[in-house]
């Protein structure tokens, strides 16, 4: 769950059908408008980049409870999961906990190329931030809810390396973790390790779910072209028009990075290296998917809330494929610019990297059975810098 | 085109059709050689990234056996990828189908695959559906 892969995807099918004219700001009519009616809105943007722009809004999104957590949205596990974030007893040694690695100075990130437990880890550690918005979490996909992926690190031998037993031991044995946990979740812990830990997964969710990103200069020009409103449309840097213009038109980057959320939620391979050492490849989504089938702790589980399982159509009818080898997962643009570095193994240092790197795209590196409409952007260096000041603008 | 061909593709054609008119109100409807195939999408406008359901329902044509199984799948043809997920076929009484666990996970052209099986042939029968 970190940012990477930023400008999606390149090419040209679509782009074709997305005629251009002169962006916004270099249009000297702009100005008046019918409120509300895009079709006489006089901007830059063709009628189907505007269409396009909208997509990516409202924000922020409608927030909903997460019918697999109870005790989603509820208070008393908000407080009692930022407890346990900021908890180093979680780890085996003691010494680490989640804000180890997700320092809320840093976003909730690290800042570092690769994460690092007790090894060095294979992949670039993800911020949390809107992190509820996702439909699949990791980098690969392999946890189906935000619970269940709290608790993966914790047990992880290479990160937290505790164990079920030290979380319900920890969590029973200590009066105030007990407490708060009875104030959660309405019953003092149980002698049963896995629901405790599950559990103290629920509470940490509760928190994250907590942490969303404020509104943002694109998220106001949005609202602008949506209202009509040209004086407050203006606002925005012209730059970044230039390179929204990009991201919806001959970018093709909307394809993948779609919505209010800036991604599609799924997975693409886009030809980063998926070497994790000399002779080990990391399998991503391919993996992500086959560890996800044999969790004990998946939305098709006991463990999830929602006894209808209607949050667990995505567990219940995702496809094993070949070409889910290699894939990874793709992430939101929110907030990209304070995530650095980026990709799935923090692969690329900046943003103006990340452009570059589809702006120069190797076919070859890419999949012969994947995504087609990867191709080189070949952008100036005028048109690199206007597509990096838009998603600075996110 | 004289008249007695005119009046024959006006008449003659649709009463081939209509002896094979599968019963879904407000469904589109693509057809094979041996088959008619309805088809209507629950919710009806398909969202990016959200699962969406179909309801089928499936008529023979003159002399062909009822189908033996139905499949529901999708693909971009330009990006050369499906789904990301398996859809489940239920089948339901008069012909009627229903499609579950759908999901269209990029904006674009997709293409909806309906294979019927019977009398040891599939048919595959495509139709096109744009999302904005």
């Amino acid at each position: 769950m970190k940012r990477s892969r930023i400008a999606g995807v390149a090419g040209a099918s679509l782009a074709a059908a997305l005629l251009t004219t002169d962006i916004l700001f270099a249009n000297p009519q702009f100005g008046s408008h019918s409120p509300g009616n895009l079709l006489t809105f006089p901007t830059g943007f063709t009628q189907a980049e505007i269409a396009r722009i909208l997509q990516h809004g409202p924000w922020p999104p409608a927030l909903q409870r997460d019918p697999s957590n109870r005790v989603s949205g509820e208070p008393e596990a908000i407080a009692f999961g930022k407890t346990l974030f900021f908890e180093t007893r979680l780890s085996g040694n003691g010494k680490s906990s989640c804000a180890t690695c997700h320092l809320p100075g840093l976003h909730f990130t690290d800042g570092k190329k690769r994460g690092e437990g007790f090894v060095e880890l294979d992949r670039n550690t993800p911020g949390l931030l809107n992190v509820r918005l996702n439909r699949w979490f990791g980098w690969d996909g392999a946890a189906d809810s935000l619970w269940a992926q709290s608790v993966r690190p914790i047990v992880d031998k290479r990160e937290m390396a505790a164990s079920t037993t030290h979380v319900g031991k920890l969590v029973r044995d200590d009066a105030k973790l007990a407490d708060a946990y009875r104030k959660a979740f309405g019953m003092g812990p149980q002698s049963d390790d896995d629901l405790v830990t599950v559990n103290a997964g629920k509470a940490l969710a509760a928190f994250q779910e907590t942490l969303v990103t404020p509104r943002t200069s694109f998220d106001d020009f949005r609202d602008a072209l949506e209202r009509g409103d040209a004086e407050a449309a203006k606002r925005y840097p012209a730059a970044a028009q230039r390179g929204l213009k990009t991201f919806v038109g001959k970018g093709n980057c909307f394809v993948c990075h779609f919505g209010p959320n800036f991604t599609n939620g799924e997975f693409g391979d886009i030809g980063i290296p998926f070497f994790a050492a000399a002779g080990r490849v990391d399998p991503g989504r391919y993996g992500g998917i086959q560890k996800l089938l044999e969790s004990r702790a998946n939305l098709l589980s006991t463990f999830s809330d929602d006894a209808a399982r209607s949050s667990a159509a995505g567990t219940r009818h995702v496809s094993l494929e070949h070409r889910n080898w290699g894939e990874f997962r793709v992430p939101s643009l929110r907030n990209a610019a304070n995530t650095a570095p980026y990709m799935h193994n923090g692969h690329l240092a900046t943003l103006g990297d990340v452009v570059r790197y589809y702006s120069n795209l190797n076919e070859d590196r890419l999949h012969a059975d994947g995504e087609k409409i990867l191709r080189p952007l070949r952008l100036s260096e005028a048109e690199i810098a206007d597509l990096v000041a838009f998603l600075e603008s996110l | 085109m004289n008249l007695r061909c005119a009046l024959s593709a006006i008449f003659l054609a649709p009463s081939a059709v209509l002896a094979c008119v599968p019963a879904l109100p407000g469904a589109k409807v693509v057809e094979s050689s041996r088959f008619a195939v309805a088809y209507r999408t629950q919710p009806e406008r398909i969202a990016v990234g959200r699962h969406f359901t179909v309801d089928l329902a499936v008529c023979s044509k003159d002399g062909t056996p009822p189908p033996e199984s139905v499949r529901v799948d999708a693909h971009m043809p330009e990006h050369r990828h499906g789904m990301n997920y398996k859809a489940r076929v239920v089948p339901a009484a008069g012909g009627h189908y229903r499609a579950d666990g759908l999901m269209f996970h990029m904006p674009g052209r997709w293409e909806f695959i309906f294979d019927v099986r019977s009398a040891g042939k599939t048919d595959r029968l495509t139709q096109s559906q744009v999302l904005d």
